[in-house]
């Protein structure tokens, strides 16, 4: 019964992961500007990525027949943590090299930390 | 119990599969038209978090345990790419 459960609620965030993943991809290719696609890449990152990977991780848990199942679901979450961390600074750091280069064209209406910077 | 539970693996997967397929043909069109370069990068990071969890999908589907080391691999070398792209973009170089 513990196993079906776990299966069922890790299945559940696996497919939710996916849908997420799937719209920030049309976000990617939508949206106009870099600093605006940020925005998608970051949803594909943590709910596209870090949620399916806990599912995995509670599916692996549930399903028996699996050999060395503990240590799938073990490396599974370990990525899920690790990209948890990672992939938030990553694209922090992106968009601050992206700025600091000046390589994106763009045209905002109010940009602070520009005006900061001529100071 | 354990034919049942390979029975809605294959079930789970022929739903779940197609979404991240589709997600990553997309992500690879960002890739291919991005006008510059950290809209490449961006569209990289992508690629590689969605093939981490596809790998560890394919480790449940063929009960496997050797694909799990590349997904851990893959995350922390796209966090490697993103640090070492923005040093090279702000400073025009790589080293030190």
């Amino acid at each position: 019964m513990i196993e079906l459960i776990l299966f069922w609620t890790g299945a559940c965030l696996f497919i939710v992961g996916g849908v997420f993943d799937l719209l920030a991809a049309i976000g990617m290719i939508r949206f106009p500007n870099f600093y605006v696609r940020l925005h998608a890449a970051t949803i594909g990152a943590i709910y596209g990525a870090v949620v399916p990977l806990i599912g995995i991780s509670l599916m692996a848990l549930g399903s028996p027949d699996i050999p060395s199942r503990y240590a799938v679901a073990g490396a599974s979450l370990v990525t899920a943590l690790i990209l948890l961390v990672v992939s938030p600074v990553g694209s922090h750091v992106l968009a601050y090299a992206a700025h600091k280069s000046r390589s994106v064209p763009w045209s905002p209406v109010v940009d602070a930390l520009e005006e900061d910077e001529e100071k | 119990m354990v034919e049942k539970l390979n029975e809605y693996l294959e079930l789970v997967m022929l739903i779940g599969a197609p979404l991240y397929i589709a997600a990553v043909i997309l992500y690879s069109v960002r890739l291919l038209k991005g006008p510059t370069i950290p809209d490449i990068i961006l569209a990289v990071d992508c690629l590689s978090y969605d093939l981490a969890v596809f790998l560890m999908a394919l480790t449940l589907y063929y009960k496997t345990p050797f694909l799990v080391a590349p997904s851990i691999m893959l995350a922390l070398w796209v966090y490697l790419l993103d640090v070492y792209v923005s040093k090279y973009l702000v400073t025009r170089e790589v080293g030190k």
